[in-house]
């Protein structure tokens, strides 16, 4: 999401599950929508009914590779080369989208005269911080601040010419050395899907967290986002940039703000040395031009919902009472690994986990446990006893000298509760309670909405309570038994005075008149009744016959099916594609008839009269002040440069043939004495390693290895190793295996198959061939099934993955790590 | 109008929601098993796994990998060697489909697991008194105009309920419209006289290596319960003479039936994976 916000405006999959059927070209990177999306596949499979080619890159021969035309061996973590590489061949080759390149990206826009970028650096590097200050990596700006730009492309400093220089160094030769495929491969690769450069035609791109879980992970993304700008793909039926989502409701986690470093509806969470104020809030988070003018409206309304007749103009609506970024670990907030470094160093006392398990998700887990340990007490909300809840008996542990008070509390699962849940394609479902919950359960809402009540009369009784104000302020009136439907309508959004739902965004304000527990939500619940939740829509009407189906369910934003959708149309307002039309311009009338809800400006709301097609060709892109997309970020929005370079992962068997800058520049490294991380080209540590999950086990495995219909079918722990590999161990099939990182080991036993191959890469002469091995990250220590059948082993694969993170999102890097294989 | 099921093994994503439903509609309990190396898991049809994906990898023509997910279980015979040999006629052919089995009438003989050509009727060894199990092809959803548990779930259409004569339709439809991606036959049409499943596959069961686990490629055309009926027409003929020994005869079985304990069973049915 860090990424795509920096680019297009919206952190978010741009088109919908149903409209991947829509496609001239699905292209599946770091994700396996066979095993992790298998509904997705059936739109996937419609599409190649229609003709469409499947191109699946992944490091592993997957189920989804089982279907492509094409199976692209990618070297685990180096997609930036990959997709550099294509950036080069479309450019080289002149294959890109002209028209929309030159009106719907920056490309035309010129860059300051001291950006520069040499060996692997951009310009402002400061190796003490391993921080860069980006002040030239921005738009160089005539007399009235306005961008210069060069609708020719042809100026050497435009973004167009600039990315072209850029990418010329990674040349077919040049992906071959760093990700190991074939120049043949990569070659038929880039044909196929640069074919949906042609105007009229969409690919779209398909990517989860193996594109994400890298030290490099948001350029990584930023790197598939630019060969989707440069193939016009955006905003199309049938194409868009779409990040898979891993659990159905993780979109509204994220919407709802289940991130460290933002508030509801994407808006930063405020930072205590930036904002001391509201209004130094609103003011520096607030950009002059896009549709975030708005900002203001979204930000006071939120804080209304949060301390209703308690946020008043004269206390700047209770901005004091909101938490600030900045006293968390070294500054950076508390993101995952914060998280557990904190906990680790005594500053965080209790946990609260709602339906996670980090005894088995988090990385480097025996630091993990180390962190556990030193809680005063952990409540977990689960369906089963997970392994965190029983982390204290784990294998291994010394549990006597675990001081941790934990609390189970039994959860009500999904078809045991009413509520809503946004999928990957934005759509808000609303889902009814089929049964009553079982036993003690109680819905996860139940519990949140006890723990407030409850926490509110503490402080109120408590004389001694430190800063109870925002506790005991809350606006929290749910009913003891709470009623999902209010927070659902508090979610919408309503006028303070009458209690009025508002009809959308538009009609939200920054005096204080309005509430709203999250802007992108508002319209899903326009009305009083149970009539107006639009999320329980259940028609299947589709005028446009593109799968749009616009009165099922509720999409955000205001039901918007595929956002960007004005690049769908030509500057002139007429479809690329006309048999995938969503809009129509009629010259005459000067009208417009449109299928989806325009990303666009279309209508003056005052006078209802249509602007042209020509008004909202200058901006397709609202979110951003300038109204384009990004080719080229500026200003550091993405910390590691404007634009994606290739780096290694931290623990590499290989040096970067692309620079001397072997890793992230500007990752965090902790320094704990827990986080070690081996040698680049460590001789005690010769194979590559990565994890992922299979379709009969779900995340940390807590729901799936306590089902005997899900644990018969995938038992027990495994490691994927080739022949090759297998043979030079003396290890036959089926045999255990021992696999060791400096951080940990973990038992598995030998999956031997060809699915997995070594990778012969490197720079021209000093190429060397080196063996990866795949593990899943489902099994290890508690329920029915743990991986094995030696109740003293912990058969968790992220024993081994380090604590080290993407300097964007902290993201760890479960996706490349060094090990070594053992037969035991 | 006969029901039939088109599995598209080329569309088939291994997912196993199949398996999953299967034992969901049935109520039948999941296993303890252990690792799988080809990842196939329960590693044997038996009384309590009716359905299940075989994972097959092997190389095209130019050594590249390809994986295939072939979807194994009850054939439901037009003309069944299995109810043709059932001397109390528990095993039946429904009109519409379905080869299923009356609990009731079975006396536990198991000549229909002697005679079915594609080894798919299994005893419940475990069972005081056992019975025969296998694929019902949901005749009590197909009853009711509802599709079989396994085609309902399964995400990728690759198991397609309908019309016997549709499918087949369809079935050809797809060979001639993408000839490089089918081999040209359809498993099922004419094997044993015609099933009401019926498989289009990438490369043939002989290439796929699936002959000896379900997949016979020698069983010709003939419908396997002529055979059935010509063998038991005898029956009465001999009834008196063979009376006594029938007695022995069940016995002899009872006997079997003991030593041939759950793990012999499985070494032996283990083949098939």
């Amino acid at each position: 999401m860090a990424s795509l916000g920096p680019t297009f405006g919206r952190g978010a999959m741009t088109n919908h599950w149903n409209d991947i059927a829509n496609s001239d070209c699905v292209l599946i990177i770091g994700c396996n929508p066979a095993e992790n999306h298998p509904i997705s596949f059936r739109w996937i499979t419609k599409a190649m009914d229609k003709g469409a080619k499947l191109i699946v890159v992944d490091p592993r021969f997957t189920r989804s590779a089982a279907k492509a035309d094409l199976f692209v061996r990618l070297r685990p973590g180096t997609d930036i080369a990959l997709m550099g590489g294509f950036i080069n061949y479309i450019l080289e080759n002149n294959l890109h989208q002209k028209d929309y390149v030159a009106n719907y990206t920056n490309a035309a826009f010129l860059v300051s005269k001291d950006f520069e970028f040499h060996d692997g650096l951009f310009s402002g590097y400061d190796k003490g911080k391993r921080a860069y200050d980006a002040a030239t990596w921005s738009y160089e700006l005539d007399a009235e601040k306005k961008p210069v730009t060069d609708p020719t492309l042809s100026n050497p400093r435009c973004i167009f010419q600039l990315m072209k220089h850029f990418y010329a160094r990674y040349t077919p030769e040049m992906v071959e050395a760093v990700t190991g495929v074939p120049k043949k491969q990569f070659l038929a690769m880039a044909a196929t899907f640069a074919a949906t450069g042609e105007p009229g035609k969409a690919g779209t791109l398909l990517y989860a967290m193996g594109g994400t879980q890298h030290s490099t992970g948001v350029q990584i993304i930023r790197s598939y986002t630019i060969v989707q700008q440069l193939l016009g793909n955006m905003g199309l039926p049938g194409g868009g940039i779409n990040a898979l989502r891993g659990e159905n409701n993780v979109q509204g986690s994220t919407d709802m703000a289940l991130l460290f470093n933002i508030v509801p509806g994407y808006m930063a969470i405020p930072s205590e040395a930036a904002h001391p104020t509201l209004k130094d809030y609103l003011d520096k988070e607030t950009p002059k031009a896009s549709f975030w003018i708005n900002k203001p409206k979204f930000f006071v309304s939120l804080l209304k919902a949060f301390w209703g007749d308690a946020a008043t103009p004269a206390n700047s609506f209770a901005y004091d009472y909101l938490p600030k970024i900045g006293k968390g670990y070294q500054g950076a907030g508390y993101s995952w690994i914060p998280l557990f470094e904190s906990m680790g160093d005594g500053g965080i006392k209790g946990l609260l986990i709602w339906g996670m398990n980090p005894a088995v998700s988090s990385p480097n887990l025996n630091q993990a446990y180390g962190a556990l340990a030193k809680l005063d007490w952990l409540a977990a909300f689960d369906l089963w006893e997970t392994d965190t809840a029983q982390f204290w008996k784990r294998p291994g542990a010394k549990t006597k000298d675990i001081k941790t008070e934990v609390f189970l509390f039994p959860a009500a699962d999904s078809l045991e509760k009413e509520g809503s849940v946004s999928n990957s394609g934005r759509w808000l479902q609303w889902r009814y309670q089929a049964v009553k919950p079982h036993g003690d359960a109680q819905s996860d809402l139940w519990y949140a909405n006890r723990l407030g009540l409850e926490l509110k009369k503490l402080y109120k009784a408590d004389p001694k309570a430190v800063f109870p104000d925002p506790i005991v302020n809350l606006n929290w009136n749910y009913g003891d038994t709470p009623d999902v439907h209010l927070v659902a309508k508090e979610v919408n959004g309503y006028t303070v005075a009458d209690k009025k739902q508002v009809l959308n965004f538009l009609g939200l304000k920054d005096d204080g008149s309005t509430a709203c527990g999250c802007w992108i939500y508002s319209g899903s619940y326009p009305g009083p009744d149970k009539k107006n939740n639009l999320m329980a829509r259940r028609d299947k009407k589709d005028p446009s016959g593109l799968m749009l189906y616009p009165t099922w369910a509720w999409a955000w934003p205001v039901n918007r099916r595929i956002i960007y959708n004005r690049c769908s149309l030509d500057p002139q307002g007429q479809p690329w594609n006309k048999d995938k039309a969503m809009f129509h311009w009629d010259p005459v009338a000067k009208t417009w008839k449109n299928l989806d809800v325009p990303d666009f400006k279309w209508i003056d709301p005052a006078t209802k009269a249509h602007f042209g097609p020509e008004e909202s060709a200058k901006a397709p892109f609202l979110m951003l002040p300038e109204g384009k997309s990004r080719l080229f970020v500026p200003g550091g929005a993405c910390k590691e440069g404007p634009f994606p370079e290739h780096y290694e992962a931290l623990e590499c068997p290989y040096v970067n043939p692309m620079s001397a800058q072997q890793s992230n520049p500007v990752m965090k490294v902790w320094k704990s004495e827990l986080d070690r991380v081996a040698q680049i080209c460590d001789p005690k540590y010769p194979v590559i390693a990565t994890t992922f999950r299979v379709t009969e086990h779900w995340q940390a495995g807590a729901m799936t290895r306590n089902l005997t219909w899900q644990a018969e079918m995938v038992p027990e722990m495994f490691v994927e190793m080739s022949p090759s590999l297998a043979k030079a161990k003396g290890v036959n099939p089926g045999d255990w295996v021992r696999v060791k990182s400096v951080r940990g080991e973990v038992l598995a036993r030998a999956n031997v198959t060809r699915r997995v191959a070594p990778f012969c890469c490197g720079k021209a002469g000093f190429a060397n061939t080196v063996e990866m091995v795949a593990l899943p990250w489902h099994f290890g220590f508690a329920g029915l099934i743990t991986g094995g059948p030696d109740s003293r082993q912990n058969y968790a694969a992220n024993q081994l993955a380090p604590m080290v993170g993407d300097a964007n999102t902290m993201i760890p890097e479960y996706k490349v790590f060094l090990v070594d294989v053992q037969k035991v | 109008m006969s029901k039939a099921m088109l599995i598209d093994t080329t569309r088939c994503i291994g997912c196993r929601a199949c398996q999953v439903a299967c034992k969901s509609w049935h109520n039948l309990p999941g296993e303890r098993t252990e690792f799988s190396d080809t990842w196939t898991n329960p590693k044997f049809l038996d009384s309590n796994n009716y359905t299940r994906i075989i994972f097959k990898e092997i190389d095209k023509p130019g050594g590249q990998l390809s994986w295939h997910f072939i979807s194994r279980r009850c054939m439901h015979c037009n003309d069944p060697a299995c109810a043709s040999v059932c001397p109390v006629g528990a095993l039946q052919k429904l009109e519409n489909g379905p080869v299923v089995y009356d609990d009731a009438r079975c006396i536990g003989c198991r000549y229909c697991m002697m005679a079915c050509p594609f080894q798919v009727p299994k005893f419940e060894w475990g069972s005081a008194v056992p019975l025969v199990r296998k694929c019902d092809f949901c005749a009590d959803r197909i009853a009711i105009n509802l599709a079989p548990s396994c085609a309902t779930a399964c995400p990728s259409e690759a198991l397609l309920f309908g019309d016997r004569n549709a499918l087949l339709k369809e079935a050809h439809r797809r060979i001639g419209a993408h000839p490089a991606k089918y081999y040209p036959e359809v498993y099922g049409e004419k094997t044993v006289g015609g099933t009401s499943k019926l498989y289009l596959t990438a490369v043939s069961f002989d290439e796929l290596g699936l002959t000896h686990q379900g997949f016979r490629t020698d069983l010709g055309n003939i419908p396997y319960g002529i055979y059935g009926r010509e063998w038991m027409s005898k029956v009465p003929w001999i009834a008196l003479t063979v009376g006594g020994l029938a007695v022995g005869l069940h016995y002899f079985n009872q006997r079997r039936a003991e030593v041939q304990s759950q793990k012999s069973q499985e070494s032996q049915e283990g083949k098939e994976d």
